[in-house]
C-alpha cells in the first residue's frame, strides 16, 4: 500500500533515524544559499530608483517574513494530522515549529520597522499588514504558554493544536491585507499569480534567500524534532539502540 | 568599502535590519543544538539509571 510511508512516518525511531540523517542536507545548502543570496543582494543587485541602497533591507525582511508563514502554516498542518490521526510525531513537528516560528515573525516585524522609518516615515502604523503580522507573534507566544501550562504532554499537544489549527484563518488575512485594504505595505512582488514586478538582478538574490531560509527551516525543526521524540520516547528501548550508535 | 557600509545614507536601518536577522538565525542554531544535547543528555542519564536497576 502507498500508505506505508504515512504508517513509517510515526514511528518514533523511525522519524528519529530519518532526521538525523536528513539534517545535514538541509544545513548545507541553507548555508550555502544564504552566504550566496547576502552577496547577490548587498553587493550585485543595483540600487532602487526609489528607495536607493535603503530597499535592500528586502532581503532580510520578506525572507523572515515568508518564514512566519510558512512555519506557522508547518505548524497548524502538523497540529491538523496529529489531531485527526493522533498521530504523536505530528504533535512533536508541531511543537518544534512554534519557538523558531515565533522568532522569524519578531524578525519581520523589527526589520519592518526599520524599514518603515525611513520609507514611511513612522516605526509603526496600526496598518492591516503590520497589525495582523502583531497577531501571528501573539498566536505563537499563545501556542507556547499554552503548551507550557499543562504538565501532561498529551494534554498539552491536543489543546494547543486547536489553538493552532483555528489560528491559521490569519494567514490569508496576512498576506491578503495589502490587497484588501489600503495599506501602507507595499503588494505583493513575488508572491503572487503572474511574473514577479521586480527587475531580475533583484528578484535571484531574493529568491536564494528565500529557499536558504527555507531549508534553514528544515535543518532546525531536524534537530529540535529529534530532541521532542527523545523526551517523548524516554525511557523505551529503540532510545538505547539509537543513542549508542 | 566605507561607501558600501554607509550603504547610501541608509546604513543606520539597514546594518541593524542583517544584524537582528543574523541574531535569529544563529540563535536558532543554539537554541536547537542545546535543546537537543540536553535531551540526549536526560535520555542517557535515564537508561543509565534502567540498567543500573535490572
Amino acid at each position: 500500500m502507498a500508505w506505508t510511508w504515512f504508517h513509517r512516518l510515526g514511528s518514533p525511531p523511525f522519524v528519529y533515524r530519518l532526521a538525523t540523517r536528513l539534517t545535514p542536507w538541509f544545513a548545507w545548502p541553507a548555508a550555502i544559499l544564504i552566504v550566496a543570496a547576502l552577496y547577490g543582494g548587498l553587493v550585485l543587485a543595483p540600487p532602487d530608483y526609489q528607495q536607493g541602497q535603503g530597499f535592500r533591507i528586502i532581503y532580510v525582511h520578506a525572507p523572515s517574513a515568508w518564514m512566519s508563514l510558512m512555519v506557522y502554516v508547518t505548524m497548524a498542518a502538523a497540529s491538523a494530522v496529529g489531531l485527526i490521526w493522533r498521530m504523536k510525531v505530528a504533535h512533536a513537528v508541531a511543537a518544534s515549529c512554534a519557538p523558531v516560528g515565533a522568532s522569524f515573525t519578531l524578525a519581520a516585524l523589527t526589520t519592518g520597522m526599520l524599514w518603515g522609518r525611513p520609507m514611511w516615515g513612522t516605526y509603526w502604523e496600526w496598518d492591516p499588514r503590520l497589525t495582523s503580522e502583531l497577531v501571528l507573534l501573539f498566536l505563537y507566544l499563545g501556542y507556547l504558554g499554552l503548551r507550557a501550562s499543562f504538565d501532561d504532554v498529551q494534554r498539552a499537544d491536543r489543546v494547543s493544536a486547536v489553538l493552532a489549527v483555528v489560528g491559521v484563518v490569519n494567514v490569508p488575512i496576512i498576506h491578503y491585507s495589502v490587497v484588501w485594504w489600503n495599506s501602507l505595505h507595499q503588494a505583493p512582488s513575488v508572491m503572487k499569480l503572474g511574473t514577479p514586478t521586480i527587475a531580475t538582478a533583484m528578484l535571484v538574490p531574493l529568491l536564494l534567500m528565500l529557499a536558504g531560509f527555507t531549508l534553514f527551516f528544515g535543518a532546525i525543526l531536524m534537530l529540535r524534532l529529534r530532541a521532542e521524540v527523545l523526551r517523548r520516547e524516554r525511557g523505551t528501548n529503540w532510545i538505547r539502540e539509537a543513542l549508542s550508535s | 568599502m566605507s561607501e558600501f557600509l554607509r550603504m547610501g545614507g541608509y546604513a543606520r536601518y539597514l546594518w541593524p535590519s542583517y544584524a537582528i536577522t543574523f541574531i535569529v538565525v544563529v540563535l536558532n542554531v543554539i537554541w536547537a543544538r542545546r535543546l537537543l544535547a540536553r535531551a540526549r543528555a536526560d535520555a542517557l542519564r535515564r537508561l543509565a539509571a534502567q540498567g543500573g536497576e535490572s
